[in-house]
C-alpha cells in the first residue's frame, strides 16, 4: 500500500514542506530521493512554491525539484520578515500554499496541497484526485479529515455532528453532541 | 457554511443503551407531520431491532439462540440476514471482525451500524425531497443525507479520544456515514477475534463510507488490526478515515492511500 507522508520541518530560516511518497511493493516511480529528513529512501521533497521572494540561503539545498510533478522549486525563508527573527509563530510554518507531488494510486494520481496561514496549516486539500468510478464528487474537495492542530479555526466551530467511540448515556450528558443537540432542540 | 438561515430541529431518544439524535435542517425551522412521522418510524424501527437483537433482554432472539431455545432458522428473518452478513464480514475482514464470541453468536458489533443505516435509509433519506438535510447520530456513528443540489455540508467532528469534550479532527460530508470505534468511552470493549484478547494500540478509529454498516465494520476492524497494520485500508474500499494510537500517533487515508504526518513533525 502506498503512503503519502508529509512533514513540516523547521529549518533555521524557515520551513520546508516535505512530501514524501513512500511506496512499498507496488512502487510508483520513486520520486527522487533527496535529503534525509523525510523517512525512508524514496522521499520526494517539494519545496514551497510560495509567492514571496525566495531569499536563497540554506534551504536551497533541499530543492529536489525533479519531483514528478509541477510544484517544487523556490525556497522558503522568512520572506519579507526580518531574517533572524524567525517568524516562528505557533508552529513556525511559513505562510503559503504548498503542493506535493502526485502519488499514483490504483485509482489514479493523488496530490495534496496544504495552505499555511498565520504559521499553522489552515487547509489540506486533495487537489488532484481520480474521478475513478466513485460517484460522489465531494471527495474531490477536502474529504480528508483535517486535524484541528492543523487548522486555525476554533475547534468546535460549526460542528454539526460528533463521531466518537460509542458513548453511554452518562457519557452523552457531558458530550459535545449533547450540547449540539440541546442548542437546537 | 450552509445556506442562509438554515434551521435545525433535533430529536433525541435513548435506544439500544445509547442516545440517538436525529437532525433535520430546513428553512422553516419547523417539522411538518411527514417529518415527525418519519422520525417516529425511524425510532420505532430501532426499538424493534433492540427487542430482537439485544443481549440485555432475556426474551430477545439473540438471547434465546444463546440459550439454545431458538434455532437460527426459526428466528426473526433479520437475525438470519445478519448472521449471514456477519459471516461474510468475517471473511472480508480476514478475521478482524467476528460475530462469534466464545462459541456463541453475538452480532452486537454489527447490528448497530446495520440497523441505523437501514432505518435511516428507509425513513429519513426520503425526507430530503423536502428538507435540506437529514442526519442520524447513534452513539457517535452517523448516516447523513443532503438534498441534491443543496450546498449544505455536514461538518463532522471526530472526538478526541484522550480529551473528553474536545474534537481532534473535522471533516465534511455531504452524503455518507462516519463511524468511530475505540476504547475511549467504554474501556477495552473490542476483542481481537484472532487472539481472544482485548485489541490494543488504537484508541480511536474513524471510518467514512457511503454505508454506515461498512463504516462501522471497518472502524471495528481498524481497532483490531492495530495502528501499524494498515494492509486492510486499500481493500476496505472506504472513502477516508483517521486512526489514533494510544501514544498519540495519527494516520489518515484517502481511498486506500495513507496520508501520514512524518514522525518528528512539529504538528502534533
Amino acid at each position: 500500500m502506498k503512503k503519502i507522508i508529509y512533514a513540516v520541518l523547521a529549518t533555521l530560516s524557515g520551513l520546508v514542506l516535505v512530501f514524501s511518497y513512500r511506496t512499498s511493493l507496488d512502487a510508483v516511480q520513486p520520486i527522487a530521493a533527496t535529503d534525509t529528513a523525510a523517512s525512508s529512501g524514496t522521499a520526494a521533497t517539494t519545496t514551497p512554491s510560495t509567492s514571496d521572494d525566495e531569499s536563497s540561503e540554506s534551504s536551497s539545498d533541499d530543492e529536489s525539484s525533479e519531483g514528478s510533478t509541477s510544484s517544487s522549486s523556490g525556497s522558503t525563508s522568512s520572506g519579507s520578515t526580518s531574517s533572524g527573527t524567525t517568524e516562528t509563530t505557533a508552529s513556525g510554518l511559513t505562510d503559503g500554499t504548498f503542493t506535493g507531488g502526485a502519488a499514483n494510486t490504483r485509482y489514479g494520481p493523488v496530490q495534496v496541497q496544504i495552505t499555511v496561514s498565520g504559521g499553522v496549516i489552515a487547509d489540506v486539500q486533495v487537489i488532484d484526485y481520480p474521478n475513478s468510478n466513485r460517484e460522489d464528487q465531494q471527495i474531490n474537495g477536502r474529504a480528508l479529515p483535517v486535524l484541528v492542530s492543523e487548522t486555525t479555526q476554533a475547534q468546535s466551530s460549526q460542528i454539526d455532528m460528533v463521531s466518537g467511540a460509542t458513548y453511554t448515556s452518562q457519557g452523552y450528558i457531558a458530550s459535545l453532541q449533547s450540547a449540539i443537540d440541546q442548542a437546537n432542540a | 457554511m450552509g445556506s442562509l438561515t438554515l434551521s435545525r430541529s433535533v430529536r433525541v431518544e435513548e435506544i439500544m443503551g445509547m442516545p440517538i439524535s436525529i437532525h433535520i435542517l430546513n428553512h422553516s425551522g419547523m417539522l411538518d407531520a411527514t417529518a415527525e412521522r418519519a422520525i417516529e418510524a425511524c425510532f420505532a424501527e430501532l426499538r424493534d431491532i433492540d427487542r430482537v437483537f439485544s443481549t440485555y433482554r432475556d426474551d430477545s432472539d439473540i438471547s434465546r439462540i444463546a440459550r439454545g431455545e431458538l434455532a437460527l432458522t426459526g428466528a426473526d428473518p433479520r437475525v438470519v440476514e445478519v448472521e449471514a452478513a456477519c459471516r461474510a464480514a468475517a471473511i472480508e475482514t480476514a478475521g478482524l471482525f467476528s460475530a462469534t464470541w466464545k462459541g456463541s453468536f453475538d452480532p452486537t458489533g454489527y447490528v448497530k451500524g446495520w440497523s441505523v443505516e437501514n432505518a435511516a435509509r428507509r425513513h429519513l433519506a426520503p425526507l430530503v425531497a423536502h428538507e435540506t438535510a437529514v442526519g442520524i447520530n447513534a452513539g457517535g456513528d452517523m448516516q447523513l443525507f443532503t438534498a441534491p443540489g443543496a450546498d449544505w455540508r455536514w461538518n463532522v467532528g471526530i472526538a478526541d479520544p484522550r480529551r473528553a469534550g474536545e474534537i481532534i479532527a473535522t471533516l465534511e460530508v455531504q452524503n455518507g456515514a462516519v463511524a468511530t470505534s475505540g476504547s475511549a468511552e467504554r474501556g477495552d470493549h473490542i476483542i481481537d477475534p484472532r487472539t481472544g484478547e482485548p485489541a490494543r494500540g488504537v484508541v480511536s478509529a474513524s471510518v467514512v463510507d457511503d454505508s454506515l454498516t461498512r463504516a462501522d465494520l471497518w472502524a471495528t476492524a481498524a481497532v483490531v488490526a492495530g495502528f501499524d497494520d494498515r494492509s486492510w485500508v486499500a481493500r476496505s474500499g472506504t472513502r477516508t478515515g483517521i486512526v489514533i494510537a494510544d501514544d498519540g500517533r495519527v494516520t489518515r487515508w484517502l481511498d486506500g492511500t495513507s496520508v501520514d504526518v512524518a514522525t518528528g513533525a512539529a504538528l502534533l
